[in-house]
C-alpha cells in the first residue's frame, strides 16, 4: 500500500433550508421552504501516504470538517472517488473502522454520566480488542495523557481539557492506523493544549500513524504538521510543506534596520510600508521583488548600522488563511 | 456477542445513574394503574354489570394484564435515536465496528429487564392493595403462545420506533413531534394501552385491527387470557410475524436512504 489515502476529485453538496428571522420567517418556511444548495466540496484531490502528519487549514466553513467526515465515511459523497487504507469508507466495513478513528472536539463518544473507564471497557468489546493489549493501550495512554486519577470520575464531573484527553483515549484504544482529529486543542488551556500536542506528534512517530487534523491553533499546525493543505470555499488552494507556504503566499518581506543617528526618518516611508518603529530600530515591509532594491536604497542613503531580511512570518500567513485573505 | 454483552451491562448501569428520576418515573408508572384501575372500577361497581361485553373480573384482569405487557413491549431506550440523528450524536456509532440497530436493541432488551423487574414488583405490590380479580392463565400452550406474541410486539415496537426516529434525516425539526404523533397519541389510542380494541364501534374495529398497533398490547392481552385459539392463534400470530417482516424491511429502506442525506451535524 503506498497511499493512505486517496482522495480524487471528491464533490459534496448539501441541501439547506433557509429560514428569515422571526415567527413570520418560520411560518414563511413551513408553507414554501427556501432551499438552497451549498457546495461544500468542489472538486478536490490529493493523496497522502502512509505515516504522514498532515494539517488542514483554512478559515470557518471551508470545508475542512466535510472532508473529514467523507473520509471516514459519515457522509455519502455527491460525486468524486474516495479511498482510505484500500477501502471505500461509505461500506463501514469492520476491518476499515477498526483501523481509523474520527475525534471531533466538541463530540463526545463517553458515556456522559459513568466513569470514562466504563466506555474504555465498552470500546474494548466493541473494537475486539484482546484483553492483553487493551491493558497495554490504556496504561500507556494513561501514563502519555496523565489520566490515571480520573478514571472513575463520572464524566460530566471532568474539566473540559480532562474529558478531552479521555475522548483522545477511547479513540486510540483500538490503535488506529489512520486518525482524523477535528480541533483536538479547542478550548483547552494550554498547559492541556501542549499535552495533546506532545501527544499526537508522539503517536505519529511511535506507531507510524497516519494523521490528518484540522485546526485553528496556530501552534498545532507549526508544531505538528510538516505538510498543509489550506482549503476555502470547497477547493484546494494550497497542499505543500508548511515553509514553502511563505515562498508560495508572502508578496513581502521583511526588512529590519538599526539606525546609527536620528535622520529624516519620514524619508524611509517612500522606501517600504513602515511596520514597526522604536527607534533605533526600524521595520519595514517591502514587495519581493523590491527586496533589492530597497536594502541598498537604505544603506545608501540611512546611517544604517545594521540591516537584515526576513521572510515574512508563518503564523502571518497562516493567519491570513484562516481570514480567507488567500482567495484570488 | 460480546460487544452486546457489554453494551447490555453499560445500559443497565446508565439507567441507575439517575436514580430519583427512575424512582419517579416508576411511581408516576403506579400511579397511572391505581387511575386506570379505579376508573373501570367505578364504571363496574355493580358487580352484575357487563359493559361493551366486559364484566368486573375481565376488564380488571385486562388492565392488570396491561401493566405487565406495557413493561415488556413499551419501555424502550430507542425512542432516543431521533435526538441522536437530530443532533448528530449518530456519527459516534457510525464510526465504530458495531450494528446501530442491534446496539439499540440491546439498549432496549436492558431496559426491559430493569423493568419487568420493577413491574412485577409493583404487579405484587398493587394486586396485593386492590386484591382485583385476576384471570391465571395455566395453559402451557397458551403461555407459549403469549410469550411469542410479545416477542413479536417487541419486534413490531422497535421497528415503528426506528422509523418515526429516522424523521429527523429529512425533518430535523420534527423529531419530537413524529414522537408524539406515533409513538404518544397512535400506540396509546390503538395499541390497546388505554381500553381494549373491543369496546369500539363495531365499524372501526377492523380498521384498528388492520395497523400494526393493536399487536403491542391488545392482541397479547387476548392470547393470554384466551380469546384467541386454534385457528385464529395461528392466524393472528402469522399476521403478527408478516407485520414484523414488513415493517423491518420498510425500517432497513427508510434508514439506508436517511444515512446517504445524513449531514453528521454539530461541527
Amino acid at each position: 500500500m503506498d497511499k493512505a489515502i486517496i482522495v480524487d476529485r471528491l464533490v459534496k453538496n448539501f441541501e439547506v433550508t433557509e429560514k428569515e428571522p422571526g415567527i413570520t420567517g418560520a411560518i414563511k418556511s413551513l408553507f414554501s421552504p427556501k432551499k438552497k444548495a451549498v457546495h461544500a466540496l468542489r472538486s478536490i484531490s490529493f493523496t497522502i501516504t502512509p505515516g504522514e502528519l498532515v494539517g488542514f487549514i483554512g478559515p470557518n466553513g471551508a470545508g475542512k470538517t466535510t472532508t473529514l467526515k467523507t473520509l471516514s465515511g459519515l457522509l455519502y459523497p455527491t460525486s468524486g472517488f474516495v479511498e482510505v487504507l484500500e477501502h471505500d469508507p461509505w461500506e463501514k466495513r469492520s476491518e476499515f473502522l477498526k483501523q481509523i478513528s474520527l475525534v471531533m472536539g466538541q463530540k463526545n463518544q463517553l458515556w456522559w454520566d459513568l466513569p470514562a473507564i466504563e466506555t474504555f471497557e465498552l470500546n474494548r468489546a466493541i473494537y475486539e480488542i484482546p484483553k492483553k493489549e487493551y491493558e497495554k493501550n490504556l496504561t500507556e495512554l494513561v501514563d502519555l495523557l496523565g489520566t490515571g486519577k480520573l478514571l472513575t470520575t463520572p464524566v460530566r464531573k471532568l474539566s473540559l481539557g480532562q474529558r478531552m484527553r479521555m475522548e483522545l483515549t477511547a479513540s486510540l484504544l483500538h490503535r488506529p492506523k489512520v486518525l482524523f482529529l477535528d480541533e483536538p486543542t479547542i478550548g483547552l488551556d494550554l498547559v492541556a493544549q501542549a499535552k495533546v500536542r506532545d501527544f499526537i506528534y508522539e503517536y505519529n512517530r511511535e506507531y507510524g500513524a497516519t494523521i490528518l487534523l484540522t485546526s485553528h491553533n496556530m501552534d498545532d499546525l507549526i508544531n505538528l504538521a510538516r505538510r498543509v493543505i489550506v482549503i476555502d470555499e470547497g477547493k484546494i488552494l494550497f497542499d505543500g510543506a508548511l515553509e514553502e507556504l511563505v515562498n508560495k503566499f508572502a508578496k513581502e518581506k521583511i526588512i529590519n534596520v538599526t539606525l546609527s543617528g536620528e535622520d529624516d526618518i519620514k524619508k524611509i516611508e517612500s522606501i517600504g510600508k513602515i511596520k514597526k518603529m522604536a527607534f533605533p530600530q526600524v521595520t519595514l515591509s517591502v514587495p519581493r521583488a523590491a527586496t533589492a532594491v530597497a536594502a541598498s536604497e537604505l544603506l545608501q542613503n540611512f546611517p544604517v548600522e545594521d540591516l537584515t531580511i526576513e521572510e515574512v512570518p508563518i503564523e502571518e500567513i497562516i493567519r491570513k488563511v484562516f481570514r480567507g485573505a488567500l482567495r484570488k | 456477542m460480546n460487544k452486546y454483552w457489554q453494551i447490555f451491562k453499560i445500559s443497565f448501569q446508565q439507567e441507575f445513574a439517575y436514580k430519583v428520576n427512575f424512582i419517579m418515573w416508576r411511581v408516576r408508572n403506579v400511579f397511572q394503574i391505581f387511575l386506570i384501575f379505579f376508573l373501570w372500577d367505578s364504571i363496574f361497581s355493580d358487580p352484575g354489570r357487563v359493559v361493551f361485553g366486559y364484566d368486573r373480573a375481565k376488564i380488571l384482569t385486562y388492565v392488570f394484564g396491561v401493566l405487565i405487557v406495557r413493561a415488556l413491549v413499551l419501555s424502550a431506550r430507542a425512542v432516543d435515536v431521533s435526538a441522536d440523528v437530530a443532533k448528530g450524536d449518530l456519527s459516534n456509532y457510525l464510526l465504530k465496528p458495531i450494528s446501530y440497530f442491534k446496539y439499540w436493541f440491546t439498549r432496549d432488551i436492558s431496559s426491559k429487564a430493569l423493568n419487568i423487574s420493577f413491574a412485577i414488583g409493583e404487579f405484587t405490590l398493587l394486586f396485593l392493595i386492590l386484591k382485583p380479580p385476576f384471570f391465571f392463565q395455566l395453559d402451557p400452550l397458551i403461555l407459549i403462545a403469549f410469550l411469542a406474541s410479545i416477542v413479536i410486539a417487541i419486534f413490531i415496537y422497535f421497528n415503528l420506533l426506528f422509523m418515526v426516529s429516522a424523521i429527523p434525516f429529512w425533518a430535523p425539526e420534527l423529531g419530537w413531534g413524529g414522537h408524539f404523533l406515533v409513538t404518544i397519541i397512535m400506540i396509546e389510542a390503538f395499541s390497546g394501552a388505554l381500553f381494549p380494541i373491543n369496546i369500539l364501534p363495531a365499524s372501526i374495529q377492523p380498521i384498528v385491527l388492520a395497523t400494526p398497533f393493536p399487536y403491542l398490547i391488545y392482541i397479547p392481552i387476548q392470547v393470554y387470557l384466551g380469546n384467541v385459539t386454534g385457528i385464529a392463534l395461528f392466524r393472528t400470530l402469522f399476521l403478527g410475524v408478516s407485520w414484523c417482516v414488513a415493517l423491518w424491511l420498510a425500517m432497513n429502506n427508510i434508514w439506508q436512504r436517511g444515512i446517504r442525506v445524513y449531514e453528521s451535524i454539530g461541527r
